[in-house]
C-alpha cells in the first residue's frame, strides 16, 4: 500500500474545516494520531465527568434549586473539593447565599462536607479547614427518583413507596420528621408504630441507610489541603475524595440496622462511636483553631444529634443494573435464562458492598426460579446448561458448590450493543460491521484485514474508517514502514474506554436537549390558548419525558453500572 | 471468482531479442507477485519506449500477461504466464477481475444463513456439507471461504457464534463445540439500541444543537411522530 503524505486515499476531499488534519509522521515511529478532538473532562468525586454530563447536571440543580445552587454546585463538580472561602471566591456570590445553597445540597445529598489539618506557614499552627465536594452521581440519581419510587411500590408495596417519598422529596430525614410527614399526608391517622414498622422495613431491605458523618481525616505529614487535593487516582493511591466517602459512611451495622426501640433511638444520643469519635476531634480542634464562622454554622446543622435517614442509591443502582443484566439474558439467551439470572442475584447474598460479582448455589438458584413465573418448568439440567451459558463459574467453597457470575461482563455486552446499535443508525451497516469487528478483536488491525474480514471495497472501507475516527469512534495509529518516509500504514482499534466515555457524553448531551424541549413544552402549555393545544403539549411532554427516561437507562449503563 | 496457487509448467522459450530476453526474465523472477512497468524500468534501466515495445512483444508470443493489482487498479502490473496472480494482488478469492465478486458473496452468505435457519443450530462443517452437497456453486468452496462468510454474518448479527450445550437445540452436537445459531430477533439490531429509539438519539444535527449552539433545541419544533420525533429546523 502506498501512501504518500498524511491523507488517507478515499477519503473524503472535503473535510470539516474544524477538525484537524494528522500531522506528518516523523519515519518509522508510531504518529500520535489518536482521537481526533477528544473533548475536556472534568474530575468529580469518582469518576471522570465529560462538559456534556456537567451541563446536564446544572440543569437538573437548576430546575430543582434554582440558579444561585446550581452555580455553587457547578463551582464544585470543575474544580473539585472546595473550602467555604474559594467557593465564595470562585462564584462572587455573597457568604449568606454560599452557606444557604450548601445547606440544600448537603441536606439533598449532593454535597458532601469532610474536615482536614491545614498548618498555616512552615512548622505554624494546625487548623481544620472543612472541604465540600459535589457527589456527581447523587446529581444525577434526581432524574431517577420515579425510577426508586417504582422500585420500592413493586417491591414493598404503596405505604413504603409513600414513605420512601419522604426522602425523595427532602433528602436527609430523622424518623420523627418522617413520621410527622406521614401523619400530615393521613390527616393524623398514621399510628407511629406501623410508620415505624413500615420504616424498618425499609432500611432492612436497603432502601434507607443511615446518613454519613462529617469525616475528619488525618492526613500524613506533607499532606496539605492543597497538594491532597491534587493526589492522583491509582491503584494503591486514593484520592482525597474516595477517603472521605469511606470515612464518612457509617459502618455496615450501623447503616442498615434501623430502629429498635423509638425511645433510645429517636432521642438525642447516637450510638456510632466512629462518628461520635470523628466529631470530639473535630469539635475539639474546632476549640483549638479557628474555624471559619460559616463553616462552624453549617457543621452545626449538618451535626445533628439526631439519627439521620436518607434513600440508599447504592441498592436502587443495583435493582436497575439486575433489570438489566436481566432484560440483556433475555434478548440473547431467551426466557429461561432471564429467569435464572433474575433468581442468581436474588438468592446471592445481598452484599451492595460488591456489586459485581454475584455469587450463589444451586440449591438457592432452584429454589429462586421455582418461584419465578414459567420458572417450574425448568429443570435442574436445564437450569445447569443455562447457568454454563450465562458465563457462570463453579467454585467449591466448604458450604458446597457454588455458582458466580461477574456482572461487569453482562454489562459490557449491554454496552457494546448500545454503540453498535448507534453506529448503525448513524453510520451505515458497512460501519457497524467494520465497528463490530474491530471490538471484537480489540487490539490494532490493519486496514487491509478490515476490509478482508468485513467483505468491503477498499475505498469504502477507507471513508468509512475516517469518518469514524474523525467521530472519535476510533483510535488510529500511522505506521511509517521505510525510512525513507514512503510507504505508511494505518491501524485501527476501538479503544473502548475512551469511546465509552465519548458515547457517555454524547447521552448527556441528548439528555441535555431533551430536558430543554420538555421546559420549552411546559413553559408553551402554560400560556397555551385552548385545551386542544394544550393536550396536544401534555402528550408531547409525555414522549419526551419517556424518552429521558430511556436515555436514562443507557446513561446508567456507561456511568453507573461499571462500578 | 479465481484461483490461486497454480504451479507454473515449464516450457522451451523461443529465442528472445537482448532487451526482451532481460525484461522477461525480471517477470518471471517476480511469479505470482508480478512487477509494476515502473519499477520495470527502474530494475532493468531501460528507457520507456523500449520496456513498452518489449512488453507488447512479449504479451504477443503469450509469455507474460497484465494482471490487476486490487490495491491500485491505474498500475499497470505483468506477470508470466504460468503464475496466478498471489492473493496480495488479486485480492484472494473473493475477488474476480481485480473487483470484489459482491454477487458471489452474496448467495454464498444467503445460503449459509438459510442452513443454520434450517438446522435451526448448525456448525460450519454441516453448513459447508451442505453447501457441496446442493451444487448450487460450480466450483468448490473451501471450508475457509464458509469461515470467512459465518464471520461476516456473525459481525452483521445475522447469526451467533455459541458453544454447544448438547440439549434442546443443540441435542445434535457435540456440548462444547463452536456452532451457529440465527440471532434472537431475527437479525434486526436497529430495534436493540436506546438511542436510535427516542428523540435527539441519533439527531444528525446534535452536535450543533445546544442551548447555545447554532441550533438551539428550545427554538427547534419537534413533530410528534411517536417514539421517534424529529425536529423540524426552519
Ligand atoms: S434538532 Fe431536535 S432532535 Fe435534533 S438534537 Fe436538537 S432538539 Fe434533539
Amino acid at each position: 500500500m502506498e501512501i504518500t503524505g498524511s491523507r488517507i486515499p478515499g477519503s473524503p476531499t472535503e473535510r470539516p474545516k474544524r477538525r484537524p488534519r494528522p500531522k506528518k509522521p516523523r519515519d518509522g515511529v508510531f504518529k500520535q494520531v489518536r482521537f481526533p478532538h477528544s473533548g475536556v473532562f472534568a474530575f468529580s468525586c469518582f469518576s471522570m465527568v465529560g462538559q456534556e454530563g456537567i451541563s446536564f447536571a446544572v440543569l437538573l440543580m437548576t430546575a430543582h434549586f434554582g440558579d444561585i445552587v446550581a452555580k455553587v454546585c457547578e463551582c464544585l463538580i470543575c474544580r473539585g473539593s472546595l473550602t467555604f472561602h474559594e467557593i465564595a471566591r470562585f462564584t462572587e456570590l455573597p457568604h449568606g447565599q454560599v452557606k444557604n445553597s450548601l445547606l440544600v445540597l448537603i441536606q439533598h445529598n449532593c454535597v458532601q462536607a469532610f474536615s482536614v489539618p491545614k498548618t498555616v506557614g512552615i512548622g505554624g499552627p494546625s487548623r481544620v479547614s472543612t472541604l465540600y465536594m459535589a457527589i456527581f452521581d447523587n446529581i444525577i440519581h434526581r432524574m431517577r427518583f420515579s425510577k426508586f419510587h417504582h422500585i420500592v411500590k413493586k417491591d414493598l408495596g404503596d405505604q413504603c413507596a409513600q414513605l420512601l417519598e419522604g426522602f425523595l422529596q427532602h433528602g436527609r430525614l430523622t424518623f420523627q420528621l418522617l413520621y410527622g410527614r406521614a401523619s400530615e399526608l393521613s390527616g393524623g391517622k398514621a399510628k407511629q408504630v406501623d410508620v415505624l414498622s413500615m420504616f424498618n422495613k425499609l432500611v432492612h431491605a436497603q432502601y434507607v441507610e443511615r446518613c454519613p458523618g462529617v469525616p475528619f481525616l488525618e492526613l500524613k505529614s506533607d499532606d496539605e489541603v492543597s497538594s491532597a487535593r491534587k493526589r492522583s487516582k491509582s491503584e494503591e493511591t486514593k484520592t482525597i475524595e474516595e477517603e472521605a466517602m469511606i470515612a464518612a459512611a457509617p459502618s455496615d451495622a450501623d447503616r442498615f440496622s434501623g430502629i429498635i426501640d423509638l425511645m433510645t433511638d429517636s432521642g438525642a444520643v447516637t450510638n456510632d462511636k466512629e462518628e461520635e469519635s470523628i466529631l470530639e476531634v473535630a469539635a475539639g480542634n474546632k476549640r483549638k483553631h479557628e474555624v471559619l464562622e460559616m463553616d462552624e454554622e453549617i457543621q452545626k446543622t449538618i451535626n445533628t444529634n439526631e439519627i439521620l435517614w436518607r434513600a440508599n442509591y447504592e441498592k436502587f443502582v443495583y435493582c436497575l443494573k439486575k433489570k438489566a443484566c436481566v432484560a440483556n439474558a433475555r434478548s440473547r439467551f431467551g426466557d429461561g435464562a432471564a429467569i435464572v439470572l433474575e433468581a442468581l442475584m436474588e438468592s446471592c447474598d445481598p452484599n451492595i458492598k460488591n456489586l459485581n460479582f454475584v455469587t450463589s448455589s444451586m440449591n438457592s438458584i432452584l429454589e429462586g426460579v421455582r418461584g419465578k413465573p414459567g420458572g417450574v418448568s425448568l429443570t435442574l439440567e436445564h437450569v445447569r446448561a443455562i447457568l454454563e451459558q450465562l458465563g457462570c463459574q463453579l467454585c467449591t467453597e466448604e458450604t458446597g458448590v457454588l455458582y458466580s457470575i461477574v456482572l461487569k461482563d453482562i454489562i459490557e455486552s449491554c454496552k457494546n450493543d448500545e454503540a453498535e446499535s448507534l453506529i448503525l443508525k448513524k453510520y451505515g451497516k458497512e460501519a457497524y460491521r467494520i465497528f463490530r469487528f474491530l471490538t471484537k478483536t480489540g487490539r490494532f488491525v490493519h486496514t487491509d484485514q478490515i476490509i478482508e474480514t468485513t467483505f468491503l471495497e477498499k475505498k469504502e472501507a477507507q471513508k468509512i474508517l475516517w469518518k469514524l475516527w474523525m467521530d472519535n469512534y476510533l483510535h488510529m495509529e500511522k505506521l511509517n514502514l521505510h525510512t525513507g518516509g514512503r510507504s505508511e500504514v494505518f491501524l485501527w482499534k476501538v479503544h473502548k474506554e475512551l469511546v465509552w466515555q465519548h458515547v457517555l457524553d454524547y447521552m448527556f448531551h441528548a439528555a441535555l436537549n431533551i430536558s430543554q424541549k420538555i421546559s420549552e413544552k411546559e413553559e408553551a402549555r402554560q400560556v397555551s390558548v385552548g385545551n386542544a393545544e394544550a393536550e396536544k403539549l401534555r402528550k408531547v411532554r409525555y414522549i419526551l419525558e419517556a424518552s429521558l427516561l430511556r436515555m436514562d437507562d443507557a446513561i446508567m449503563l456507561f456511568h453507573d453500572f461499571s462500578t | 471468482m479465481s484461483s490461486n496457487g497454480k504451479l507454473p509448467q515449464k516450457r522451451k522459450l523461443p529465442q528472445l531479442p537482448e532487451n526482451e530476453q532481460k525484461l522477461y526474465n525480471l517477470i518471471l523472477s517476480k511469479e505470482s507477485m508480478g512487477i509494476w512497468t515502473a519499477d520495470m524500468k527502474k530494475e532493468t534501466g531501460l528507457p520507456n519506449n523500449t520496456v513498452t515495445k518489449a512488453l507488447k512483444s512479449l504479451q504477443a508470443k503469450n509469455l507474460i500477461k497484465d494482471v490487476v493489482n486490487i490495491h491500485n487498479k491505474a498500475k499497470k502490473f505483468y506477470m508470466a504466464v504460468e503464475f496466478e496472480p498471489a492473493k496480495e494482488i488479486s485480492g484472494g478469492t473473493w475477488y474476480s477481475d481485480g473487483n470484489l465478486d459482491v454477487e458471489f458473496i452474496n448467495i454464498l452468505r444467503d445460503q449459509c444463513r438459510m442452513y443454520v435457519e434450517r438446522f435451526k443450530v448448525a456448525t460450519i462443517e454441516n453448513v459447508w456439507q451442505s453447501i457441496r452437497d446442493s451444487g448450487v456453486f460450480n466450483t468448490e468452496c473451501s471450508m475457509q471461504q464458509i469461515k470467512e462468510i459465518m464471520g461476516s454474518l456473525v459481525l452483521d448479527k445475522e447469526l451467533e457464534e455459541l458453544n454447544s450445550t448438547g440439549i434442546g437445540d443443540f441435542s445434535r452436537i457435540q456440548p462444547g463445540k463452536k456452532c451457529y445459531k440465527r440471532y434472537k430477533d431475527g437479525g434486526n439490531p436497529k430495534e436493540q439500541g436506546i438511542l436510535s429509539s427516542i428523540p435527539c438519539g441519533v439527531c444528525p444535527r446534535l452536535t450543533d444543537c445546544t442551548p447555545d449552539g447554532i441550533i438551539s433545541p428550545k427554538l427547534v419544533f419537534i413533530s410528534i411522530n411517536g417514539w421517534t420525533s424529529r425536529c423540524q429546523v426552519s
